[in-house]
């Protein structure tokens, strides 16, 4: 893992188009800001971990099933 | 026009055929599942109510999910930009919503992960799960208890 050191107000940049600014530090917090293209979901860790496992557990947890399956139709939001 | 059909051995479905234009891709994958891309949505005749997404490029991998408004009828994600920028979306008519569910040990009770719904834009067949970080919705709410039938016979069969 790379490892900078960076004062407040001062940025990382990633790739061409994500900067990271440091906004402020307080004992052992860290407020950062983002900036990246509205195309680049941007989440805290814990929330992609927590849909990671309810993805998988998904799986595991998932009911028999019996009978013939069709393909399922799609829509829109009624 | 003729489209190729494509026949494959599901492990839970058995013999199943489809066309390219039925696949939906997840260009980004799931959590959990990134390398798997491409999915085909399957409805079995004895439960309607569940969608499964079936991978097609791990046949033992098959999610099942809902349509979260046909259980939450005041369900109402804040999507992110992203969302629609990178599915290409700009209308409500364009793309469809799942949540997955998972059901807890002896299918004592069902969730439904409202936290991380997934859009298929029905125009490209391109899908994303959204996150929708900072929301108070769930990635595993329960399913509400259904008061009629559905009640009495799990509690019968148990």
């Amino acid at each position: 893992m790379l490892v900078l050191s960076r004062k407040i107000n001062q940025s990382i940049m990633i790739g061409d188009d994500v900067r990271i600014v440091i906004v402020a530090v307080d004992r052992d917090q860290v407020k950062l800001g983002i900036e990246a293209p509205r195309a680049v979901p941007v989440h805290r860790s814990e929330v992609y971990e927590e849909i990671r496992r309810a993805n998988q557990e998904a799986l595991g947890a998932a009911p028999a099933t019996s009978g013939k399956a069709e393909k399922a139709t799609l829509r829109p939001r009624k | 026009m003729e489209e190729q059909q494509i026949t494959v051995e599901l492990p839970r479905f058995g013999s199943c055929s489809y066309t390219p234009s039925e696949v939906i891709e997840f260009p980004w994958g799931l959590p959990g599942f990134a390398t798997l891309r491409h999915w085909l949505p399957l409805n079995l005749d004895s439960h309607p109510t569940f969608v499964w997404l079936q991978s097609l490029d791990d046949p033992e991998v098959a999610l099942p999910a809902v349509d979260p408004w046909m259980v939450f009828e005041n369900y109402d994600p804040k999507l992110p930009a992203y969302a629609f920028t990178s599915l290409e979306i700009r209308e409500a008519g364009d793309f469809a919503t799942l949540c997955v569910v998972v059901v807890t040990p002896n299918a004592a009770e069902m969730t439904v992960n409202l936290m991380a719904p997934v859009l298929i834009n029905l125009r490209t067949r391109k899908a994303r799960q959204i996150m929708l970080d900072g929301s108070t919705y769930s990635a595993r709410e329960p399913l509400p208890r259904k008061s009629g039938a559905e009640a009495s016979a799990s509690s019968k069969s148990a």
